[in-house]
Order: structure tokens, then C-alpha cells, then sequence
């Protein structure tokens, strides 16, 4: 690709701009976008997040990190989003390579790329952006002209179908590993040394993971038999943690986009971490321990928030807000404060209880339209296997109050293909549907509607079901086909999730690091944008097994061993491979686990000895 | 208090979709710390309108936008602190607190000036764009054929069309245009320069085309006036 420089790329862009889909996402001058001087600035970093801009700019570990850098003065960090199809089209077409958007420079010509690993499911845009920018994509392909490739985020823990692309990684939370790594970074531009002595040297920083320095060998079944790490990095890597929520950076001037957004709000993190134990949920593992904000902290934020973006609905984010020990005071407050100018909250995560029914009548501004729960499974016996303290009579009393208070749509959240299940936990989903359906029409409303969404197990690294091997796609898809037949009622709307990629999900979740050359070939035969729908190519997946004779069911549907050496057994979360392993006898013994944060430790191996705890602000 | 804005959509914002548009100004405006007023009903949305919109892409020199605010406050101070919030390429132009009762943009303003600069894509003589300018503006109707979801629909732009000259500068030329807007619809800039490519043979380069808005108008008896009326505003500083 011809070297352009950014006012050359800003020209050519502008001639087609208005022809492609949604402009302003390429643009980098929305309201408080940052916009440093390059030539003052010692390192340049642009965070990339592989999916299209409306999803990347909804994502509050992007708003943090890109703000957090950019309160140095000596980096300077710059956002990149995969282009949609017809932007990469276009800029294909006239060899125009990968910009970052606020100054319109080359990622090229950055220091570091820190593309963000949220879901499986991106990978493939990840190597389609390198490409598109120009940088080879095998690490080995590439010199010391080029960036250093980084990536972090929840697919951190697993990361390995992308060893060989990415130089190194960064695992747990960034608040304090990113400026650590940059600094890094800017004494390597000022001493260079060479690639090896660097890669030590940023393999000592909490959280960092350098694959190259970590051989994996396998069993002629296919199986891992050992993962060495060289004698100079740390054995095993430990996840980086923020001992101090309240005292730690957030920024409170976030970038107000243009265009509309999957999440158009401010967003407020009121906790980090969640204890509930989910057997089946890998951020309730990897975010622990529960770290809560004060009040005083978040009407601080809210106000700065308020003033500096003009938005008129705030969120109030975590992984179980409903949980958070303040949460009526600082609703309460927030609303007290900032009602009047037309300020909303929004509560994104509801548990089943009539108590968030109240919360949730509490903050409802517009029209009541739906309100969403997550039972996850259809009987009581399957729910106690997943951990999922919710009840039958929790469920229903929390309906009555919603359709009490006016609400008429009712969602109602499933997983199908969980272990154990059985026929009779399928028809349960039906049996509760019809139960919060009467609920309904005992108290003569009518006009309801009941919609049913299911989604597709995927077991994740990390969790209790790590080793369970995720069920058969076609068996799953006769249940999902039973389920549409069942609910065929005026008061149900059921939709579902494709088994097609969940299942490629599974594969990768799940995956080691021979998937790294299937995945760099099957962008190259058009893969990206996998999460989509409309742009998934499976017939590309499927070829592209054939072609490396690789076997997807020996990842996805295969039970491990707990003896077996799993892809990620040198990358720790904290949570000990004991109390997992507890965990899944719990489950198939369908025994619950109480939430630590009311009770008494469980042991799960978080807190001891990393300066952290459990922090309750009420 | 009733507020009418004159302001520019230039460079970078000249991308903003029209329909997030008001997305842009009411927050611009919360920001500013003014209080707005509300429609009712169960999804209360602030009372911002606008006039017809601009395509995306395309530069407005002078477009306008009505916003309601709870309380009469100072003009200047008001449009002051309103852009201090405003993204780069919106610069306020004019405003006026319009009195009880006046109409919505949407109800006054009928048409529209462009400026479009073209290549030529073979040299052209001044006098053979003016004799190609004058026959087409002879014609009494001008079929073009519009690709809509639908498919070919053929219809007749000239009506629309108020005044069309074109000069030529260097290597390309500059058209001034003016056509009427309605809820009928109207012509876009680059229909009537491909009409004229079209019927009276002209070789311009469609693919280099730079459309203006220059100004959108209340147009009566053959006289352009501005929305804003010419008493009382408050003149900004470019």
C-alpha cells in the first residue's frame, strides 16, 4: 500500500464519504473527541475496537481507557473502528489504508494498536483491520517500523487463536498496567532494544502476556500435553486489578457522538465485579472481587457528566445493578438533582425481584414498554445447576407488580443447551411463559405480550462449565424449532439466537492456538463482521476446517478432563481452579452457592493476598 | 421564548444525518446550560424543528432551526452560550425571538440556492455554456429519470427550477441555482447538472461535483426574503 499522509487520506476520504452508510462514523471530531498535537507527544496509541463504530463507542472499558491515556500529556491515544463493508470497500478500491480518526494519520504510523477483545466473534475483523491498515498480520511479518499490536479485554483470558498476531496481551484490568506498558513503550523509542529484551521487560508488568515466551506442545490425540513458559517470564499470568474503584480514573467528559449509538447515554460504573456465581457467566468470574463507588463519587460524576455532554439519560452500569448497595439513594438523588432539566436513569440489568420492579417504576420516564427478565433457565432443578438463585414464586410475584404497574410487554431470557438439560427443562420454558402470561390475564389485562428470547450456550474459559462440552448445534436447533412450534399463542413472541454462530463462538471460546492460521486464512477469504447476521459467512468457516484438516467439534463439543491441560491453564483470573472445579460437582449435584458478598466467603481465591476485598459502600 | 437561528453546516459537520441533527443541538443546548421546552405525551422530546433537509454531504451557508426555551432570556447571551457548545463547522449566523404565532420554517420557506462547482471534462467555450444554459431553460418540460426503491420513475424537474447561470473559472464551472422547495418535493443540484450533461450534450465530470446550499428563502411575488425578518436580530460576528 502507497504511504499516504493523513491530509492526503482526509482528501480522498471526503470525495466519497456521502456515498457510504452512516459518514460521521468516520469523522473524529465529535463533541470532546481529543485532538493532541502529534509532534508533542511522546508515544501514540490507537485504540482499536474491532466491530463498527456505533458498538465500539457504546463500550464503557473504551470510554475509560481512550480518556485515561489521554490524561497524560506525554501520550496521545486515537479511536479506530472496523469500517462497515462499504467504507472498506471504498477505501480498498482506492488503496486507502486504515485511518485513526481524530487526525486522519495511518495506524501505521502509530506506536501501539490496542484493539479490544470483547467477544470471539470480532477476531476476524481484528486481522481484516490490520490488513486494511497495512500492517502485516503475523508478528513475524512485521518489523520495527510497525506499531506493536496489543490486545486486552475479556477474550484476554483466552486468547489463543490469536498468538502470532498480536505481540502481547493484557489481562485483567487496565487502569494502572496501560500507562505501565506505555511508559514502557516510550523509553523503547528513546533506547531500543531488542524485540526479545522489550518483550521480557513488558512480560513483568502485572497482566502481561507475552505467548512467544510460552511453548505449548500436544498429545498425539490432539490434547495439550505441556505449556512451558521460557525461564526469564512468569510462569503463570496473573490478571491486573484496581485495589481502589472510587479513587480509580474515570472520565467524566466522554465523547457524545454524532450519530445514534447502541447505547446513547452517559454511563456511570456503579460497581465492578460480581458474586452472584453464575455458573455459566465468565464476567462474574473474571471481574470479581466486588468493588462498589460511593455515592459521593457518582453524583459527583453525574453532574460532570451532565454538564459536559448534554445527554439526558444516564446509566447506571455494572453487571448487576440492581445489587449495588446504594442503589435507591443515588437514584433518588440523581433524580432530586437533575429531574428537572429532563435527566432520566436507566437501570440496563434487572434482577428477578419485585424490588427492581419497584427501581424500575421508580426511573421509567418514557412510556412503559417492556421490561426484561433473566430467569436463563425453564425449571428450578436446571436453575440451581446454573446458580441462578431465582425462583419460580420470585418470577411471578415480580411480573404481577410489573403488569400491576402498567408494563405489557414482558421478555422473558433463556439459554438453551445447558448441561443437563433435559426435554423437561425445555417444556419448562414453555410452562413459565404460559404461568407469566396468566399472571397477566388474572388481573385482566389485556393486550399482553410475553416474548421469549433464547440463546445458545457457549461453556466459557474461566467458569465452572470450562470442561462441559457445549451441545450439539442440530440438537439445539430441533429444541429452538420446538420451542417457536409451542409458542404459537396471540401473547408470545419468541425469537432466537443462530446455533451457526454460537457455535463458531464455542470453537474459539474454547480454542488453542492451531486455530491462529484458520483464522488469518478465512479473512483472507472474506470473513469479518461474524457477529452479524447478514455478513456471517459460514460456508468460509466451514471450508476453512477442511483446508487445515482441524476438527471444530474437538473444541467445542468435546468434555475436557479436569486433569487435561486446558489452552488458558497459564493465564490466571484469580478464581482458583479448585473452587471451578468445586463449583461443577455443586452443579451436577444441583447445589447452590451463596453470594459472598451477604454471607460467608465461598473461596473462590480472589481476595487473599492481592491488597483487595469485598467493598460495600451502603 | 421562540427562538430562530440562522447558522452554517460546513465542513466536518456537513456529514451530520438531518435526523440527528436535532440530537446535536438539543444536547448542544442542554449543555449550555438553557432549559428547553418539552412536547407532551408519554415521550416528551424537545421543541426543536428545522426547515427542508440538507443532504448529507452537502455545505449549508446560511440554514435555520427554530428552538423553544422555557423562559425569555437575554438573545445575545443565549446564542453566545449555545455556540460555545456547538461542534466545529456549526457557527451561529443570526438570531430572533419570534413573536406569538409565527409559522414553522416548514410553513415559510420555499426555496433554495446552490452553488455547484464542476470539472469540465472537455474544454467548453463561454459561449457554448451560456447557448446550452438558454436551451435548456427554453425547454417547458424536462423528463429525468429518478432511481428510487421502486425502481425508473420519470418526472418532470423543470418546474422546479427558478434560475440556473453558469460561469466558468479555470477548469471548471460555477453554476448558481435556484429552485423552488415544497411538500411536493423538489429537484436536487446534481439531477439538473446531469440534465443538462444529458440533453444539451455539455462534458461535465459528475464524479467532481461540489454542491452548496447557499441559502433556503421565503420567496414571494419574485422577491427572496430570509426567514429571520430584518427588525430587531442580533447580528453576530463572523
Amino acid at each position: 500500500m502507497s504511504k499516504l499522509t493523513a491530509a492526503e487520506i482526509r482528501r480522498q476520504v471526503e470525495r466519497f464519504l456521502p456515498k457510504v452508510l452512516k459518514p460521521s462514523r468516520y469523522l473524529g471530531s465529535e463533541w470532546n473527541a481529543i485532538k493532541k498535537d502529534w509532534d508533542k507527544t511522546d508515544v501514540h496509541m490507537a485504540f482499536a475496537f474491532p466491530d463498527v463504530y456505533e458498538v465500539g463507542m457504546s463500550h464503557l472499558g473504551t470510554r475509560i481507557l481512550y480518556h485515561l491515556v489521554n490524561s497524560f500529556p506525554e501520550f496521545l491515544c486515537e479511536r479506530v473502528f472496523a469500517p462497515w463493508v462499504d467504507m472498506e470497500e471504498a477505501m480498498r478500491e482506492r488503496k486507502i489504508p486504515l485511518y485513526a480518526l481524530e487526525s486522519f494519520q495511518p495506524l501505521q504510523e502509530f506506536d501501539v494498536i490496542g484493539f479490544t477483545l470483547q467477544y470471539e466473534m470480532s477476531f476476524t475483523n481484528i486481522l481484516n483491520m490490520l490488513d486494511l491498515a497495512g500492517i502485516p498480520m503475523r508478528a513475524e511479518e512485521r518489523g520495527p517500523e510497525d506499531p506493536w499490536i496489543i490486545a486486552g479485554g475479556p477474550c484476554a483470558f483466552n486468547p489463543e487463536p490469536l498468538v502470532g498476531f498480536i505481540d502481547f496481551f493484557l489481562l485483567g484490568e487496565s487502569e494502572e498496567q496501560l500507562p505501565e506498558v506505555l511508559r514502557l513503550i516510550a523509553e523503547q523509542k528513546v533506547n531500543p532494544l531488542p524485540r526479545r529484551d522489550f518483550l521480557v521487560k513488558v512480560a513483568h508488568v502485572q497482566g502481561v502476556y507475552v505467548p512467544d515466551f510460552y511453548h505449548v506442545t500436544y498429545k498425539p490425540d490432539g490434547r495439550i500435553e505441556s505449556i512451558k513458559a521460557e525461564t526469564d517470564v512468569p510462569s503463570v499470568v496473573e490478571k491486573a486489578l484496581v485495589q481502589d474503584l472510587d479513587n480509580a480514573f474515570f472520565p467524566t467528559n466522554p465523547v457524545v457522538p454524532y450519530l445514534e449509538i447502541v447505547h446513547d447515554r452517559m454511563m456511570l460504573e456503579v460497581m465492578r465485579g460480581c458474586s452472584r456465581g453464575c455458573r455459566f457467566c465468565q464476567a462474574g468470574m473474571l471481574y470479581r472481587p466486588v468493588r462498589e463507588r460511593s455515592q459521593e463519587t457518582l453524583l459527583k460524576q453525574t453532574e460532570e457528566l451532565v454538564r459536559s455532554t448534554g445527554y439526558d439519560q444516564v446509566a447506571l452500569t455494572s453487571l448487576s445493578s440492581g445489587d449495588y448497595s446504594c442503589i435507591q439513594p443515588v437514584i433518588e438523588s440523581i433524580l432530586e438533582k437533575h429531574g428537572e432539566d429532563g435527566v432520566g436513569v436507566s437501570l440496563p440489568s434487572l434482577r428477578v425481584d419485585s424490588f427492581d420492579v419497584g427501581l424500575a417504576e421508580t426511573v421509567q420516564k418514557a412510556r412503559k414498554s417492556g421490561i426484561t427478565f433473566a430467569p436463563e433457565a425453564g425449571s428450578q432443578r436446571l436453575r440451581d445447576v446454573i446458580n441462578k438463585g431465582v425462583t419460580e414464586e420470585n418470577l411471578l410475584t415480580a411480573v404481577e407488580a410489573a403488569f400491576q404497574k402498567g408494563w405489557s410487554t414482558i421478555k422473558l431470557y433463556f439459554m438453551v443447551g445447558l448441561p443437563t438439560e433435559t426435554q423437561e427443562d425445555i417444556d419448562g420454558i414453555i410452562d413459565l411463559a404460559k404461568k407469566v402470561a396468566n399472571v397477566g390475564t388474572k388481573l385482566g389485562r389485556r393486550n399482553i405480550t410475553v416474548t421469549i428470547a433464547t440463546s445458545f450456550f457457549v461453556p466459557k474459559p474461566h467458569t465452572p462449565f470450562q470442561w462441559e462440552p457445549q451441545e450439539a448445534k442440530a440438537s439445539v436447533d430441533l429444541k429452538q424449532r420446538y420451542l417457536r412450534e409451542k409458542l404459537r399463542d396471540r401473547r408470545f413472541k419468541y425469537s432466537y439466537h443462530d446455533v451457526k454462530t454460537s457455535y463458531l463462538e464455542a470453537v474459539f471460546a474454547k480454542g488453542d492456538r492451531r486455530l491462529a492460521p484458520l483464522l488469518e486464512w478465512a479473512v483472507r477469504h472474506g470473513a469479518r463482521f461474524d457477529g452479524w447476521g447478514d455478513q456471517f459467512r459460514e460456508d468460509i468457516w466451514m471450508d476453512a476446517f477442511k483446508e487445515f484438516g482441524i476438527d471444530p467439534h474437538f473444541y467445542a463439543n468435546r468434555a475436557m478432563d479436569y486433569d487435561d491441560i486446558l489452552p488458558w491453564e497459564h493465564l490466571e483470573s484469580g478464581v482458583t481452579k479448585q473452587y471451578l472445579v468445586s463449583e461443577h460437582h455443586r452443579a451436577l449435584q444441583e447445589a447452590k452457592t451463596i453470594d459472598c458478598r451477604h454471607d460467608e466467603c465461598s473461596g473462590c481465591g480472589i481476595c487473599p493476598g492481592r491488597g483487595v476485598q469485598i467493598e460495600l459502600k451502603g | 421564548m421562540r427562538l430562530r437561528i440562522a447558522y452554517t453546516k460546513v465542513e466536518d459537520a456537513r456529514y451530520i444525518a438531518h435526523l440527528d441533527l436535532t440530537r446535536v443541538f438539543e444536547r448542544a443546548v442542554r449543555r449550555a446550560g438553557i432549559a428547553m421546552s418539552y412536547t407532551e405525551g408519554f415521550n416528551p422530546r424537545p421543541k426543536i424543528s428545522f426547515g427542508f433537509a440538507l443532504a448529507v454531504g452537502t455545505e449549508g451557508e446560511r440554514e435555520y432551526v427554530d428552538i423553544e426555551l422555557q423562559r425569555e432570556l437575554d438573545l445575545g447571551e443565549v446564542l453566545g452560550r449555545i455556540q460555545e457548545q456547538l461542534p466545529p463547522g456549526i457557527r451561529l449566523l443570526q438570531g430572533r425571538a419570534l413573536t406569538q404565532g409565527a409559522k414553522p420554517l416548514m410553513a415559510v420557506l420555499n426555496s433554495a440556492s446552490y452553488r455547484i462547482r464542476i470539472l469540465m471534462a472537455l474544454p467548453i467555450l463561454p459561449e457554448r455554456l451560456q447557448e446550452a444554459v438558454s436551451a435548456w431553460l427554453a425547454r417547458e418540460h424536462v423528463t429525468y429519470s429518478r432511481y428510487t426503491k421502486k425502481g425508473p420513475t420519470d418526472k418532470d424537474i423543470r418546474p422546479w427550477v427558478k434560475r440556473l447561470v453558469g460561469e466558468i473559472h479555470g477548469d471548471e464551472i460555477i453554476f448558481e441555482l435556484e429552485v423552488e422547495m415544497g411538500n411536493a418535493g423538489s429537484v436536487r443540484p446534481e439531477e439538473v447538472l446531469a440534465s443538462l450533461r444529458e440533453l444539451e450534450k455539455l462534458p461535465l465530470d459528475m464524479e467532481e461535483l461540489h454542491v452548496k446550499r447557499t441559502g433556503v428563502h421565503v420567496s414571494y411575488q419574485g422577491r427572496n426574503s430570509s426567514p429571520i425578518e430584518h427588525d430587531g436580530f442580533v447580528q453576530l460576528a463572523e
